[in-house]
């Protein structure tokens, strides 16, 4: 169960979230769509503790994070898979060491079970004989999926999903989003996927919400957006 | 207006302070704690380590050597150019080799570090560090202030010992001074107080440069721009700090050690 409550973020002046609440229940797919630079990824960074908001809650299960102290948050996401928009991966790392990292920090697993586990996610993602290689070999959308990778290898119950289809191509879009959907459905994750590629959230969404300056505009089953008869819900979903 | 800019230089400048001084107090946390990777250190000791200690003992060599000429020079003068060896050796290990080491370390390794973590940090591999659970102090940057804390000594010692070497050549050679001679000279110069009088004011600078690379590079941002501009920032404050340090400790140290 997640919940945000009233939240507001600001940059220099420039209002990015200005009241925003919602909640996910647990096991519930909601993906957050909205245009480049509404402040989706901000929030998502909220959400995980990267970023202080200036105003406002956010709980995740029973704990409020907003006022967690940095030691505590570090146990918090141990919990949480985070893929970020660009990937993040360790430029000093190999694809596999990258993918191990999370898997040496935080289980007693031995040097076998680790490379099993690495090498099933690396099929899941589509990768294979990347080993080896470092990111900066790869294209970006390889990136990507080596991020997604790293972001489900412990099996967290939350998923975060900052643009996971953006600059992939069609087919492995659609590939990327059915396997967040089952990854998610089979460990009953409580996700959160940020996009603005409408197809693939509709694919994979139990709800959608839509934001605009930095507010919620629109929330719902697809069904239920696309019955909306606000203006800009109309022309952003078509 | 002039006034109201100077004063907010004030104020931005403690807060950097007191923020750097924060992160220091994280570092020794960390490390008091017992929060140390080993096998980190040791990979950034050998990067940090390889990487400088081409360059610093090339120009120890080349710093022995022109002391000695120097000395030969102007000792003559004075019919004293026995003394080169001890010129030599006090110069470089009371003064030279601990100072050209940390300037050298900083344009080296020092720049690697902050260039390094700063990308990380503008490619947000700092932030995913954290979103992984692992604290980036504890994983990234304590491993490289512990490798400048071991390393520095390290290189120190080859400086004196290359640059004393390039003194020798040239007593040998153009001063004429017997090489069995200049050996005894300079390791009857060097006295206790004169190799650790140096020694210890490595430790110092090995503390402040690492703290200045690594926290520039851990508060870098603004793209790889912002990376150029504060690796560069970072060199520069340390080579000043410790050009400026260096006057205050030898004077402390002259003043209660001898
Ligand atoms: N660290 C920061 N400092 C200042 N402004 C920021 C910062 N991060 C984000 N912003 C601003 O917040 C706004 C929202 O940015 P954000 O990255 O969340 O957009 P987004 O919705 O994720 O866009 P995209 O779909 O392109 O990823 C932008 O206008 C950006 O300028
Ligand atoms: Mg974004």
């Amino acid at each position: 169960m997640i919940r945000v409550e009233h939240l507001f973020k600001s940059f220099d002046g420039q209002k990015v979230l200005n009241d925003i609440s919602f909640s996910v229940p647990e096991g519930e797919i909601l993906v957050i769509l909205g245009a480049s630079g509404t402040g989706k990824s901000v929030l998502l960074k909220c959400m995980m503790g990267l970023m202080k908001p200036d105003k406002g809650q956010i709980w995740i299960d029973d704990k409020e994070i907003t006022r967690l102290p940095e030691g505590d948050l570090l146990k918090v996401r141990k919990h949480i898979g985070y893929l970020f928009q660009e990937g993040a991966l360790y430029d000093f790392m190999t694809v596999y060491e990258n993918i191990a990292f999370p898997l040496q920090e935080h289980t007693a697993l031995d040097q076998r079970a680790i490379e099993a586990k690495v090498k099933n996610a690396l099929e899941l993602v589509d990768l294979q004989g990347v080993e080896g290689k470092h990111p900066s070999e790869l294209s970006g959308g390889m990136k990507k999926r080596v991020g997604l990778a790293r972001s489900i290898i412990l099996g967290s119950k939350i998923l975060f999903c900052d643009e996971p289809t953006s600059g992939l191509d069609p087919i492995r879009s659609r590939d990327i989003s059915s396997l967040i959907k089952n990854v998610s459905k089979r460990l009953l994750c409580t996700t959160v996927i940020t996009s603005h590629d409408i197809r693939n959230s509709f694919y994979v969404a139990d709800r959608c919400a839509l934001i605009r300056d930095g507010k919620i505009i629109a929330m719902g089953t697809r069904s239920q957006m696309e019955a909306s008869s606000n203006a800009f819900v109309k022309e952003f979903i078509h | 207006m002039i006034a109201m800019d100077f004063f907010r230089l004030i104020i931005q400048s403690l807060a950097g302070l007191g923020n750097a001084l924060c992160f220091l107090g994280d570092i020794l946390r960390n490390v008091l704690r017992g929060k140390v990777r080993y096998g980190e250190v040791l990979r950034q000791v050998y990067e940090q380590g390889a990487q400088s200690v081409v360059i610093i003992a090339l120009t120890s060599f080349a710093t022995g050597a022109v002391l000695a000429i120097q000395g030969a020079e102007t000792l003559s003068r004075f019919g004293a150019k026995q003394y080169i060896a001890q010129l030599v050796a006090w110069s470089l290990v009371r003064e030279m080799s601990p100072v050209f080491t940390a300037i050298i370390f900083s344009a080296k390794a020092g720049a690697r570090i902050t260039a390094e973590l700063g990308t990380m940090n503008v490619n947000d591999q700092m932030l995913a560090t954290r979103a992984l659970g692992v604290d980036p102090i504890e994983y990234l940057i304590v491993p490289r202030m512990l490798a400048c804390f071991l390393v520095m000594p390290i290189l120190t010692i080859v400086s004196e010992i290359v640059g004393i070497a390039g003194g020798y050549l040239v007593g040998i050679f153009e001063a004429n001074i017997p090489g069995p001679y200049y050996i005894n000279q300079t390791l009857r110069a060097v006295r206790y107080v004169d190799f650790f009088s140096g020694f210890a004011k490595v430790f110092f600078f090995a503390v402040l440069v690492g703290w200045i690379c690594c926290y520039q590079g851990f508060v870098t941002q603004g793209g790889s721009l912002g990376v150029g501009k504060y690796t560069t920032k970072a060199v520069a404050y340390s080579i000043i700090i410790v050009i400026l340090s260096n006057t205050v400790l030898t004077k402390l140290i002259i003043t209660f050690w001898g």
